[in-house]
């Protein structure tokens, strides 16, 4: 009988940052230094790798920093009997969370909000007249929430799309920025989110320069706005770059 | 006019992915009758299996196990929770197995996988049964306190065999889980003592001394075995799995007993020797199991 209540007990967890910290009152003039020592307009590094499920017909691993993603793509495959005929192509989304994922056990955050985010980010890249009557479906899982959670998952999703031969425009990144007090910081972990005074995030088609998803949070003025535009046009053009490299390189790598 | 021979005719025809897909069962047998696996097994071998421990870095204990392309996430978290009333030195364990959608092309989201619930019991019966953990060790203050050990079991990937990934994941993740220091603060509650905080923390008095990791006795390891005809194969795929449903899990710990023996019905009605023979493999793939594990233990101790 050990072990078994009939009811789940209520627990709680022991650690110290469960807390809710306060904000340091001085941060509105003074500099912000990052703790994990990066410059504010420096992102971290990205480790990409596609091919990461093998029941998948293609499938990405992405980790920037903490944060840690595996999206699967699933298609086209038949749509569901309900749905009415289309003749162009369906996509399909759903963003879950782990129980581990955040610090304190089962706090994810809304999954239903970052599916539909998901899903109007990518829409725009996909040529969906490619998979008349059929559906994609993009399923992300978060192994590990270290911020900036739904840039690495749109950024996954776009090259496991890719590794799946779904014929898109353009590779798809997205990076967004927060700002704390005078400080612009792009490429945010959890703690900044948690004291951000607002957060920018663009998803865009860097060879195309087309922006397909911009989302605007909090207290901005407009030259602010302008820069962070700026910052993270550049920082996902770089991105581009690297996504572009993982793919050659898992193109060109099994052949030897 | 050509006489319907059936698929042995259009064997030489047509091409080897579309028999495969068209006729699963012929072209299965063809390779038993050699006595070899499609991938290029023996019939009683297991596919390649690696543990690595510590995945998860904020985890008490985390463990990810492959079997083959079978991919299993572990983690450990430790929770404090009151103990009952019958029980005032016993800590609790929450097993729970996932299976989200990105793993396999049959789970949607929304309507859970109909297997997760069942291999969630499964675990959690073979886990508290086999006398793995005694959860006298998971007790912090008699009566107060004590931890309630949440482990998650997460496939990121379904191969076949997903009881047999789960079960080593699991053991792996308790295996290299530490218990951290704790103590008690001014509200009464449980809280823990980071490194840099125990020059102002030495009134308090921590409730256990240092990290320690849980004392495992008798590690359960478990073997599925697919029935088919008058063959048996080990470890089987998911491609295996879905067309030969007939299938035996036998559980043993470490020292060779049977903790627990599953044969959930199915159409193949299985003869006492194949259960002895089902029986004498998974014995030798805890062996090979256990020598797994071992290494990746001491990969971690090393560093």
């Amino acid at each position: 009988m050990a072990g078994k209540s009939s009811a789940t007990p209520t627990t709680y967890s022991p650690s110290l940052s469960g807390q809710k910290k306060k904000r340091p009152s001085f941060l509105t003039d003074s500099d912000w230094v990052r703790p994990d020592g990066r410059g504010p307009h420096q992102c971290r590094p990205a480790f990409l790798r596609t091919g990461a499920v093998n029941s998948a017909s293609g499938s990405a691993y992405a980790e920037f920093g903490n944060t840690k993603v595996i999206v699967s793509v699933f298609g086209p495959r038949e749509s569901k009997k309900a749905m009415m005929y289309s003749d162009t192509g369906r996509l399909n989304c759903n963003v879950s969370y782990t129980t581990f994922a955040t610090p304190i056990r089962g706090q994810a955050p809304e999954t239903k909000d970052l599916s539909s985010m998901l899903h109007k980010a990518l829409e725009g890249a996909i040529i969906l007249k490619s998979f008349p009557k059929t559906t994609v479906d993009v399923f992300a899982l978060v192994l590990e929430s270290g911020g900036s959670d739904l840039p690495v998952i749109t950024t996954c999703a776009s090259l496991a799309l890719a590794d799946a031969g779904i014929m898109l425009y353009d590779m798809v990144a997205s990076v967004s920025v927060s700002c704390i007090g005078k400080n612009l910081l792009i490429d945010p972990v959890s703690e900044e989110e948690s004291y951000q005074d607002g957060s920018l995030m663009i998803t865009c088609m860097p060879s195309r320069n087309e922006v397909t998803q911009m989302t605007v949070t909090g207290e901005w003025s407009t030259p602010k706005i302008h820069e962070a535009m700026q910052l993270c046009l550049d920082a996902c053009s770089k991105l581009g770059k690297i996504m572009r490299s993982c793919l050659k390189e898992a193109a060109s790598g099994p052949q030897d | 006019m050509a006489s319907m021979g059936g698929p042995n005719d259009l064997s030489s025809e047509m091409e080897l992915d579309a028999f495969r897909r068209l006729f699963p069962i012929c072209f299965h047998e063809r390779h038993l009758l050699e006595s070899i696996r499609p991938d290029g097994r023996a019939l009683g071998r297991a596919r390649d299996t690696t543990l690595m421990l510590g995945a998860v870095a904020s985890a008490n204990g985390s463990a990810l196990a492959k079997i083959g392309c079978t991919t299993m996430l572990a983690a450990i978290k430790l929770e404090v929770m009151t103990p009952t009333a019958e029980a005032p030195d016993e800590g609790c364990i929450a097993i729970d197995f996932h299976m989200p959608p990105i793993c396999s092309p049959l789970v949607r989201p929304g309507r859970p996988a109909e297997l997760a619930p069942v291999i969630s019991k499964q675990l959690s019966d073979t886990i508290l049964s086999s006398g793995m953990i005694n959860l006298k060790d998971l007790c912090l203050v008699s009566g107060k306190a004590a931890w309630m050990a949440y482990l998650d079991i997460y496939c990121l990937d379904a191969d076949g065999a997903l009881f047999d990934a789960a079960l080593l994941s699991a053991v792996a993740a308790f295996s290299h889980l530490q218990i951290p220091v704790v103590s008690f603060n001014d509200d009464g509650r449980i809280v823990l003592i980071s490194d840099d905080n125990s020059g102002a923390m030495k009134e308090k008095e921590p409730v256990n001394k240092e990290k320690i990791k849980l004392k495992l006795n008798n590690l359960p390891f478990s073997l599925t075995c697919i029935l088919h005809k008058n063959y048996i194969l080990a470890d089987p795929t998911s491609e295996e799995e879905s067309i030969m449903e007939t299938f035996l899990t036998v559980v043993l710990d470490s020292s060779f007993q049977l903790v627990s023996l599953n044969k959930p019905g199915g159409p193949g009605l299985a003869h006492t020797s194949s259960i002895q023979e089902c029986i004498t493999l998974t014995r030798q793939r805890v062996k090979e199991v256990q020598k797994i594990l071992q290494e990746a233990i001491s990969d971690m101790e090393v560093d």
